[in-house]
């Protein structure tokens, strides 16, 4: 990546006596139709694309390959073993579902806090969330050993036993919380899809391009009766995704802190692996729009002070989940209780003790180099940053679950775990399927919401420049004079 | 509209370049007393409802009542299958109790009320609905682009083909058009 | 989808159109408090003194028990204030963060509040200095008869005894009386100079203000209420303290508008718009707090580890069983489900109501946190509890009104005030 040198591409000053535009350059609602669309209708696909897509296709070939062996085999072809049952499964499982999260921060809670910025990056961070939900979702379905009684987990009538699943566990509750997570995810990335998808559709050149987009389009035509029903719903999304995604992490979060395991029983769990989950999210995007607003020309759309404000979020999530570790070692010295003081002295000085600092330097360390605005807003920096974030946020999860389970109360029963080259090919795996189905993204659906987009931009305003308004819609003034000083 | 039958009208299309302007327009048509009329625009445009004369939605009560629902749902087939149907002790824990069923009766009732908000919206929306007068204007694919529309439907019982157009060509649109279907 | 109003942080349109740095013409409107300012003064001064000489003289007459009886009522009603002093630094702080706009015209009040910081370190003194003299009657650990006899709290003395809790205190205090000072001199400042440079200033500051926030607020809620009882611990203590700091000073903060208002003071400034969106803080607020509140009472619930649970079966033994039930009810069911339409949210009337509700609930909830060590399932409901309540709040309110006697109501020249004005929901 090479930075920008282009002037009015950098918008992150910090004059205070105005808002810089949200969309750069010379744009109007056709530009930036015309851009966005030009992604997806682009005849000939890039080769760059091509040559990703070869790779990350690959790559989840692998992933099948792995799980249609890991099948055949049973589980023993992983690393887990007495105590250490949970292994990269839920690690990774844990770490995909954390990556999800920054989509809904955006799409639903930016949306409440009427942060407007957020209509550059919204669709894409969205898609990102199923995505990685997708890849969530493959490893509880693939863990549970006789995979051929995956469906017990869902309360379905069974005509042998007439059983149920157990409601009191918190694996139950994942059930449902991630279910549920992807479906209104799915429903809130679609609604928001349907105007664009209508504007494909009434573009398209070939036949088969305007009935396939039609058909998913609905019939929309931009009715103001119908936005106005939709912009009532999307508000009431937002309003029940933003609960949501706190209460996602959070039951996840449970499946450990319910326990009475050393390093695993506490309370600040859920609102630490929130901030974890966002913090690691965000760096997802940050990732992939660095990279995408390049190949695509979106500078002006997705700009830089798109990045310098997610970058601060990633400072602020880092500093939180710092917050937490420290709580986490100060109460389990404060706590008094003598196994929960060995497990945290353990995982820094135990024999996982690298994993415990890659966790600290990368999740902790490494986002206060945001603190410097030139940092925050240099792509490559951030590039490199975000990379680390991930990597940190993986071993957090490797940290929390691998050192308590494999030291608990009993040293008899302590052991280590280490992963085979099937766990390690199987989460290399699941990042081919994360790609795969994101670079099928890219190329066949918007990634910017070009209707969001078009209505945060200054020609949208229907009073602001025009020579006067109608009577009786006047929008409200207030009530003092204001005079130029 | 490549079948051979004469083509019969149905309703004005009027074409504005700037929401101002659809915004000024359907302040007349709403006055004029229109009925099966409406605007397109490519994103919402702020204060055209008000414009427009429309009036809230029931969407909010779908929600609710879907909401509650999902969340007497969630508690009922917690407390049904473990504590009624099929009862088994695990590790002590009672078979119902209201802590432990929180986060399955939560995120039950959000799922039942974001299915409710969608659905809601789809139905009261009218959709899928494929074919549409406006869909019979070639211009009427800028709608979605960067023009705004204003149509009024042959089936308005104040839409007369004469009376009606001149009144439309009245409001200052860069372009009146018959829906022909 | 976002509609196009001219509300949000990262707004541009008409702004940037106009010149930048306009001035504002308030002449039309009441911006300083005064002669109501000095009323407001003399009243609350006079209830503050009156209700910390009648909490001191009740406390007298019964003994060393009723000498902590005092000291207990008094540090509930200390800390109510303190967590509202607070609530009004993190919203100064934050405001400033995202660079909100909406939020301008509402910003001196919370930036009034949160220089009583230098006030509530003046006020700490009746729990801080029995603890310097070691003649303290609030924490079981600064007594070493209690000390031999518990192994478990004997191992905390690193942390938990007397000199470094003052010292930690001093740490917080100057923390505090430091942010929030600093911000309201720099606000007032801007006043009369209208140099935007000083709002570029505090945004910068706010920042690495946040942290320290963060961490003094949690360590002063481990310090004046968690180790009331020293085996207890909760990693969520800190947070589930904030939760209801904020929420206090959300509900503060539009009873405030509502009385200034009601003065003839910024009339036509603060808007149901505004109202709308505090009533949306509120509300959220009481949602954020019902979740940290319910993850730390199930995490412990769930695990059911004694020397976790003791805490919690305390607070649902005997009367205090019903104080549960009632922070259930009314600090989560019934006020959210009064505010989450609209409707309520802007109309003034509810929302008031609402407001002084949620503050009685947070009163309930410091009680519930503070007063159960005392004794074992009775609610020891005394007339010291009102009178501690009436003489910090008097004092704090008059500090308040002093502090803006003269001076604007808001910070007028404000780069983004105009962005406030003409702020309207969808």
């Amino acid at each position: 990546m090479t930075t920008m040198t282009l002037a009015h591409l950098n918008d992150t000053s910090e004059d205070v006596t105005q808002r810089p535009p949200l969309v750069l350059g010379d744009n109007d609602f056709a530009s930036i139709t015309e851009k966005v669309c030009s992604a997806v209708e682009m005849t000939r696909t890039p080769k760059i694309w091509w040559v990703l897509f070869g790779i990350s296709s690959s790559v989840m070939t692998m992933l099948l390959a792995l799980i249609g062996y890991l099948f055949y085999t049973g589980v023993g072809v992983w690393g887990v073993n007495n105590p250490v049952g949970w292994g990269f499964a839920i690690v990774n499982f844990v770490f995909w579902v954390g990556i999800g999260h920054a989509g809904t921060l955006i799409s639903a809670i930016l949306y409440l806090f009427r942060q407007k910025w957020r209509t550059g990056i919204n669709r894409f961070a969205e898609a990102m969330t199923i995505f990685a939900v997708i890849c969530a979702l493959v490893f509880p379905g693939i863990h549970v050993g006789r995979v051929w009684m995956v469906w017990f987990l869902f309360p379905i009538p069974d005509q042998q036993l007439w059983m149920w699943p157990n409601f009191r566990s918190p694996l139950l509750w994942d059930v449902f919380a991630v279910g549920t997570y992807f479906t209104v995810s799915l429903l809130f990335w679609y609604m928001g899809l349907l105007p664009d998808i209508a504007t494909l559709r009434d573009r398209a050149k070939t036949k088969l391009r305007e009935t396939v987009y039609g058909v998913f389009a609905l019939g929309w035509r931009s009715s103001n009766r119908h936005w106005s029903r939709y912009e009532r719903a999307y508000l009431i999304l937002a309003a029940l995704a933003t609960p949501l995604v706190l209460s996602v992490h959070s039951v996840v979060s449970f499946d450990f802190a319910v326990s009475q395991l050393p390093g695993w029983h506490t309370t600040i769990f859920p609102p630490y692996f929130v901030a974890g989950a966002i913090f690691s999210g965000f760096a997802m995007v940050v990732f992939l729009a660095a990279i995408a607003r390049k190949i695509y020309g979106l500078q002006e759309i997705i700009t830089l002070r798109h990045l310098e404000n997610m970058n601060k979020i990633i400072l602020a999530t880092g500093s939180m989940v710092g917050y937490a570790y420290g709580m986490e070692f100060f109460i389990a010295w404060y706590g008094g209780n003598p196994y929960e003081s060995f497990a945290f002295a353990s995982r820094a000085f135990g024999p996982y003790w690298w994993a415990y600092w890659i966790m600290v330097s990368c999740n902790v360390i490494c986002p206060q180099l945001y603190w410097f605005k030139k940092i925050r807003t240099s792509v490559p920096a951030m590039m490199v940053i975000a990379f680390f974030v991930n990597v940190g946020m993986w071993f957090e999860r490797f940290v929390i679950t691998v050192t308590s389970l494999s030291a608990d109360f009993l040293p008899s029963s302590w052991d280590m775990y280490w992963p085979t080259w099937v766990d390690v090919c199987t989460l290399i795996g699941s990042f081919g399927l994360f790609f795969t189905l994101f670079l099928l993204f890219i190329r066949w659906l918007p990634m910017v919401a070009m209707a969001e987009v078009k209505s945060i931009m200054p020609q949208a305003h229907a009073h602001g420049h025009s020579t006067g308004s109608a009577a009786g819609m006047a929008p409200s003034k207030p009530k003092i004079a204001e005079v130029v000083g | 509209m490549s079948d051979q039958a004469p083509k019969k009208f149905a309703g004005y299309l009027v074409e504005f370049e700037t929401p101002h302007d659809i915004m000024v327009a359907a302040t007349s048509v709403r006055d004029a007393g229109f009925t099966r009329w409406d605007t397109h625009t490519p994103f919402p445009v702020h204060g055209l409802d008000h414009a427009m004369g429309l009036r809230g939605t029931a969407l909010p009560w779908i929600v609710m009542l879907m909401g509650v629902t999902g969340c007497a749902v969630g508690l009922g087939l917690q407390w049904w299958t473990n504590a009624h149907n099929y009862q088994f002790v695990v590790s002590g824990k009672p078979f119902f109790s209201i802590p432990a069923t929180i986060p399955v009766t939560f995120e039950l009732t959000i799922l039942f009320s974001a299915i409710g908000a969608f659905l809601g919206m789809i139905l009261l929306n009218g959709f899928p609905r494929w074919h549409h007068p406006v869909f019979s204007s070639e211009r009427f694919r800028r709608a979605t682009q960067d023009r705004f529309f204003l149509s009024v439907e042959a089936e308005d019982p104040l839409c007369e083909e004469d009376k009606t157009g001149e009144f439309l060509r009245s409001l200052g649109g860069s372009h009146l058009e018959k829906m022909e279907v | 989808m976002c509609r196009k109003t001219s509300e949000g942080p990262f707004d541009d349109r008409e702004d940037t159109v106009s010149a930048p740095n306009r001035a504002i013409d308030l002449s039309g409107e009441q911006i300083t408090l005064g002669p109501v300012g000095d009323r407001v003064t003399r009243i609350a001064g006079a209830i503050g003194v009156l209700g910390l000489v009648a909490t001191a003289l009740l406390g007298m007459q019964g003994g060393v028990e009723g000498q902590a009886r005092a000291m207990n009522s008094y540090l509930v009603a200390f800390c109510f204030f303190l967590s509202i002093m607070l609530g009004a630094l993190f919203f100064t702080l934050i405001q400033h963060v995202t660079r909100a706009g909406w939020s301008v015209v509402l910003r001196r009040f919370a930036e009034a509040i949160a220089a009583n910081a230098p006030l509530m370190a003046v006020l700490a003194l009746p729990i801080l200095v029995p603890i310097a003299l070691g003649r303290d009657l609030l924490y079981v650990w600064t007594s070493s008869e209690a000390l031999a006899h518990d192994h478990l709290m004997a191992g905390k003395v690193g942390f938990l005894n007397p000199t470094f809790f003052l010292i930690r205190m001093v740490v917080y205090f100057g923390a505090w009386s430091l942010m929030g000072s600093w911000f309201f001199r720099k606000s007032v400042e801007q006043d009369t100079s209208g140099d935007p440079n000083l709002t570029v200033k505090m945004q910068s500051a706010s920042a690495p203000g946040l942290f320290v926030f963060a961490i003094t607020l949690t360590f002063a809620s481990l310090d004046l209420l968690m180790s009331l009882e020293p085996n207890w611990f909760s990693t969520m203590f800190g947070v589930y303290f904030f939760a209801g700091s904020a929420l206090a000073f959300f509900a503060t903060l539009p009873i405030v508008s509502y009385f200034t208002q009601k003065a003839g003071r910024l009339v036509g400034l603060i808007s149901r718009e505004h109202y709308h969106d505090m009533g949306k803080f509120v509300f959220a607020f009481i949602v954020f707090w019902a979740y940290i509140a319910f993850s730390q009472y199930m995490l412990y619930w769930y695990a059911n580890i004694p020397e976790e649970t003791v805490w919690f079966l305390r607070r649902q033994t005997g009367q205090w069983e019903s104080l549960s039930w009632l922070l259930l009810f009314g600090h989560f069911i019934v006020p959210f489900l009064a505010l989450i339409s609209r409707i309520p949210k802007r109309a003034k009337g509810t929302l008031i109501v609402g407001a002084f509700w949620m503050l009685l609930m947070h009163y309930a909830d410091l009680y519930y946190v503070a007063m159960p060590h005392l004794s074992e399932g009775v609610i020891p409901l005394s007339l010291m509890d009102l009178t501690a309540m009436l003489g910090v709040g008097g004092f704090f309110v008059a500090s308040v009104a002093t502090r803006l006697r003269n001076r604007s109501l808001v910070p007028q020249r404000d780069p983004r005030l105009h962005e406030s004005l003409a702020f309207e929901n969808f």
